[in-house]
C-alpha cells in the first residue's frame, strides 16, 4: 500500500516540476511579429520586442533556405545581442535573387527561458526587395539639365550580380522636379538611366528625385533623395561666344578693307614723276653759290655817266622788274645803286668804247653759249686774274639763234691790259651798254624784237668748278660770262636796267655813234649816260687783240648810231638806271 | 559557272532542311502577360503564406525538379504543372475570404488560358514529354501527397511565386510583358 502511495507522490512532483518549467517557457512571450526590410543586397529582419522584456532579454534568429536540400534551420549568432530588434542577414542571403527565398524565425531568450518562434508571414524572396537608386547626378550645359541615375552598387554583392543583371528587363524610372521652394511635379517616366530636363524659364535652384521600378515585377518602390542644382544666367554660352567671334571677324574685315582702300587712293593721288620737282641738292646749292660768285662780278656803272636817266624810268616797272637780266642767280639789281662795273672800254663801237675795254668776246659768248638764257647778260670771268673785271661787249647781230633774251653781253678781255681795263673799266662798262642803249633808242623806228636770252649760266658754272682762272683758260678764255646777245634781227639790244631786259633794235638800226670814231671810245657826252655798245663789225677795225680767238660776231652795229639812237630814245628805253660806270 | 550554280543549289537545300528542323525544334512558348498573375498573387501571398506552418517542406522542390529541366522539356513540364494546379490545388483549397477567393479565381483562369495555348503546341507535336519531364512531374505529385490535403493546398498556393518565376524565366523569349 505504502509503496504505491510513494510512487504516485513522486509522479505528481515530477509533473509539477515539469509543468513549472514548461510554464516558464510559456511565460516568455514571443515577439509579436517579424518582417523583412530589404533593399538591393541589404536584407534586415526586424521584429517587435516582447512585452515586459528585461535587460537580459535577447533574441535568437534562425534562417532556412526554402526548397534547397538539406533543409535545416541555421542559427545566426551575430544577431543574438541584447535589446537588439533587428538582424542583418545580407551575408546569409546572398543568393536571394537566384533562389525561391528564405524563411526566418526569431524568438526571445531571457535567462533560461525561450519564447516561441516568430516568423514573418511571407517567405523572404526577391519580391520583397524594395527598389531604390543610389542617387542622381545633375549637370547643366547650354540651358539643359543632364541627369544620370546612379544605381545601387553594394560592396557585398557577388560579382556579376548587378542591379541591371538581376532586373534585366523593364526597368523604369519616374522623375519629379521642383523649383525651390515649390512642390514636386511629375515630369516624365523614362526607361533609361540618362535623362535631360529642359530648364524652365528663370534661374534658381532646382531639385530632382527619381523612383525606380520594374514593370514586370510587383516590388515596392521608393523615391530617392532629392538632388538640387543652382542655375545661374549664362552669358558666355557657345552661341553667344560664336556670335561675338563672328562680329569681331566682321569688324576686322571692314577695317582691313577701309585701310586698303585708303592706301589705294593715296597711291593714285601721287604726283607724276614729271611734275615732281627735284629738291635742290646741297651740292647744287654750293655750285649755285659758287657760280654767282663768278657771275657776280658786275661792275657798277657810274651814275653820273647817265645823268639823263629820269627818275621815272628808274622807278619804272621795268626797272622794278624781277628779271635781272643776268644769268646769275644772285638777287636782281633792284637797288638804285647797283654795283655794276663795266669792263675795260671797248675800243670799237664808234669810239665810245675804250681800247681793249670792250673786246668782242661775243664769240666766246655766242659760240660757247649757244644756249638759251633767260636774261641777256653773259658774264665771262676774267682768266688773267680774279681782279680783272669783265668787259662788256655788244653782241649786236650775234648768234641770235641762241635765243638770247637780252642785249647785254659782258665778256672779259682775257689778254686784256689790266690797266687799261681798270682805267677804262667804267668806259668799258659803259661803252657796250651805251651802244646798246643807243641801239635801243632806235626802236622807235624799228619794231621791238624782243629780248635776247642770256647764255646759260651753267656753262660758266661747269667751267667754274675748277676755279675761276682754270675755267677761263679751259674755255675759249672765258669763264662765266655776262653778255647780252643780240638777236640777229635786232642790232642794238637795249641796255638792260638793273634787272630788266634790254630791248633789241631791229636789224636796220645801225649804230651811229655821236661823232665818236669807230673803235674809239670817247667819254660819254652828257646826253649819253648809258653804256655804249660796240658793234661787232668794228671788231676788225678795233685795236683788240683778243678777237682772233673769238668767232666774229654777227654784230652789226654803229656805235655812233647806237649812241644817237640811244640819245633820242633815252626816255622810252627800259634803262638800266641803276647801272653805274666805274668811271 | 556550273560549279557556282551547283553550290547555290546545295546551299538552298541545306537552308530548307535547317528551317524545317528548326521548326521542329521550335519551342512552344507561352506569350502572355505574367504580370497580372503576379499582381494577383501578391495580393494573397501574405495571407496564404502565413498559413503555411510546414516551413521546412517544399512541394515544387525546385532544386531537384525545376532547376534541372531542359529547354526541350519546358513545354511538357509547364503543361503538367498547369494541370496539377488546376486539377488538384485550386480544387483542394477551401477559401473563406472573398477577396482572396477572387484573386485565386483570377489566377486559375489565367492558368486555364495557358493550358489552351500549350494544347495547340501538343497537337502540333511540339510539346513532346520525355522521361525527365515525366519524372519531375511525378516528384511534385508525391510531395503533394505526403502532406495533408489542406496544408498541401495551402503550401502549393504559397509556392505560386516559384512557379510563376520559373515560367517567366523559361518562356521569356515570347512573353508579351
Amino acid at each position: 500500500m505504502l509503496p504505491r502511495l510513494i510512487v504516485q507522490l513522486a509522479a505528481l512532483l515530477s509533473l509539477l516540476l515539469g509543468s513549472r518549467a514548461h510554464g516558464k517557457d510559456r511565460e516568455l512571450p514571443r515577439p509579436s511579429s517579424a518582417w523583412f526590410e530589404a533593399e538591393f543586397f541589404y536584407h534586415v529582419l526586424h521584429w517587435t520586442p516582447i512585452p515586459n522584456q528585461s535587460e537580459s532579454t535577447y533574441y535568437e534568429v534562425e534562417l532556412l533556405r526554402y526548397g534547397v536540400e538539406p533543409i535545416y534551420w541555421n542559427p545566426i549568432r551575430n544577431c543574438s545581442q541584447t535589446l537588439v530588434l533587428s538582424c542583418d542577414l545580407t551575408m546569409q542571403t546572398l543568393d536571394l535573387y537566384h533562389s525561391n527565398g528564405y524563411r526566418a524565425r526569431v524568438r526571445a531568450v531571457d535567462g533560461g527561458q525561450h519564447s516561441n518562434w516568430t516568423s514573418p508571414n511571407t517567405r523572404f524572396s526577391v519580391d520583397e526587395v524594395t527598389l531604390t537608386v543610389a542617387g542622381v547626378k545633375l549637370e547643366v550645359h547650354d540651358g539643359i539639365i543632364f541627369g544620370v541615375i546612379q544605381l545601387p552598387r553594394p560592396k557585398v554583392a557577388p560579382a556579376g550580380d548587378t542591379y541591371e543583371s538581376i532586373f534585366h528587363n523593364f526597368r523604369e524610372y519616374e522623375i519629379e522636379v521642383r523649383k525651390v521652394p515649390g512642390r514636386y511635379k511629375s515630369h516624365d517616366k523614362i526607361k533609361h538611366e540618362n535623362f535631360n530636363l529642359p530648364v524652365p524659364r528663370g534661374v534658381g535652384e532646382f531639385c530632382v528625385r527619381v523612383k525606380p521600378s520594374v514593370s514586370s515585377r510587383v516590388n515596392k518602390e521608393v523615391w530617392s533623395k532629392e538632388e538640387c542644382i543652382v542655375l545661374t544666367p549664362q552669358y558666355l554660352t557657345v552661341t553667344n561666344l560664336s556670335i561675338i567671334f563672328a562680329f569681331v571677324l566682321l569688324l576686322c574685315g571692314a577695317l582691313a578693307f577701309l585701310l586698303a582702300l585708303q592706301l589705294y587712293v593715296q597711291r593714285r593721288g601721287t604726283l607724276p614723276t614729271a611734275l615732281v620737282f627735284k629738291k635742290p641738292s646741297p651740292f647744287s646749292l654750293v655750285s649755285q653759290l659758287s657760280c654767282p660768285e663768278t657771275q657776280d662780278t658786275i661792275h657798277p656803272l657810274d651814275e653820273q655817266a647817265f645823268p639823263k636817266v629820269s627818275p621815272e624810268l628808274r622807278n619804272s616797272e621795268l626797272h622794278g622788274s624781277t628779271d635781272s637780266g643776268f644769268s646769275s642767280t644772285k638777287p636782281s639789281l633792284q637797288t638804285d645803286e647797283p654795283q655794276f662795273h663795266l669792263p675795260a672800254p671797248h675800243p670799237l663801237a664808234g669810239g665810245t668804247l675804250g681800247k681793249g675795254a670792250t673786246q668782242l668776246l661775243e664769240n666766246s659768248c655766242s659760240s660757247g653759249s649757244s644756249k638759251s638764257t633767260d636774261s641777256g647778260i653773259c658774264l665771262q670771268e676774267p682768266n688773267l686774274s680774279p681782279g680783272t673785271e669783265p668787259s662788256w661787249e655788244p653782241q649786236v647781230g650775234s648768234d641770235s639763234q641762241d635765243q638770247l633774251d637780252s642785249g647785254i653781253g659782258l665778256v672779259q678781255n682775257p689778254e686784256g691790259q689790266p690797266e687799261d681795263v681798270q682805267g677804262g673799266s667804267a668806259l668799258d662798262h659803259v661803252s657796250p651798254l651805251g651802244s646798246e642803249v643807243a641801239a635801243g633808242e632806235d626802236p622807235a623806228a624799228g619794231a621791238f624784237q624782243g629780248y635776247l636770252k642770256q647764255t646759260r649760266c651753267p656753262e660758266g658754272r661747269a667751267a667754274e668748278a675748277g676755279g675761276l682762272e682754270e675755267e677761263s683758260s679751259s674755255t675759249a678764255g672765258l669763264g662765266p660770262r655776262f653778255r647780252t646777245c643780240v638777236d640777229a634781227e635786232a642790232d642794238w639790244p637795249l641796255p638792260a636796267l638793273a634787272k630788266g631786259y634790254l630791248k633789241q633794235d631791229p636789224p636796220e638800226m645801225t649804230l651811229t655813234p655821236s661823232g665818236a670814231p669807230a673803235g674809239q671810245w670817247n667819254p660819254p657826252t652828257e646826253d649819253w649816260s648809258l653804256l655804249g655798245l660796240t658793234s661787232c663789225g668794228d671788231l676788225g677795225a678795233s685795236d683788240w687783240s683778243f678777237a682772233h680767238d673769238l668767232a666774229p660776231l654777227d654784230c652789226v652795229a654803229a656805235p655812233g648810231g647806237l649812241l644817237g639812237s640811244f640819245d633820242s630814245d633815252l626816255v622810252a628805253l627800259p634803262l638800266i638806271s641803276s647801272l653805274h660806270s666805274s668811271e | 559557272m556550273q560549279a557556282q550554280g551547283v553550290s547555290l543549289c546545295l546551299l538552298g537545300v541545306m537552308l530548307f532542311l535547317c528551317s524545317a528542323h528548326a521548326r521542329g525544334l521550335r519551342r512552344c512558348l507561352i506569350s502572355m502577360d505574367m504580370r497580372r498573375i503576379e499582381e494577383s498573387f501578391q495580393g494573397i501571398k501574405n495571407a496564404i503564406q502565413a498559413k503555411d506552418t510546414f516551413q521546412n517542406v517544399t512541394i515544387l522542390s525546385t532544386s531537384e525538379t525545376l532547376h534541372s529541366i531542359k529547354p526541350l522539356d519546358v513545354c511538357c513540364v509547364t503543361k503538367n504543372l498547369l494541370a496539377f494546379y488546376v486539377d488538384r490545388v485550386f480544387k483542394d483549397h477551401q477559401e473563406l475570404s472573398p477577396q482572396i477567393l477572387r484573386k485565386i479565381s483570377s489566377i486559375a483562369n489565367s492558368f486555364l488560358y495557358m493550358q489552351k495555348t500549350l494544347q495547340r503546341c501538343q497537337e502540333q507535336r511540339l510539346c513532346h514529354c520525355r522521361q525527365e519531364a515525366t519524372n519531375a512531374t511525378r516528384i511534385i505529385h508525391d510531395n503533394y501527397d505526403q502532406l495533408e490535403v489542406r496544408s498541401a493546398a495551402i503550401k502549393s498556393l504559397g509556392e505560386l511565386d516559384v512557379l510563376l518565376a520559373w515560367i517567366d524565366k523559361n518562356h521569356q523569349g515570347t512573353s508579351a510583358a
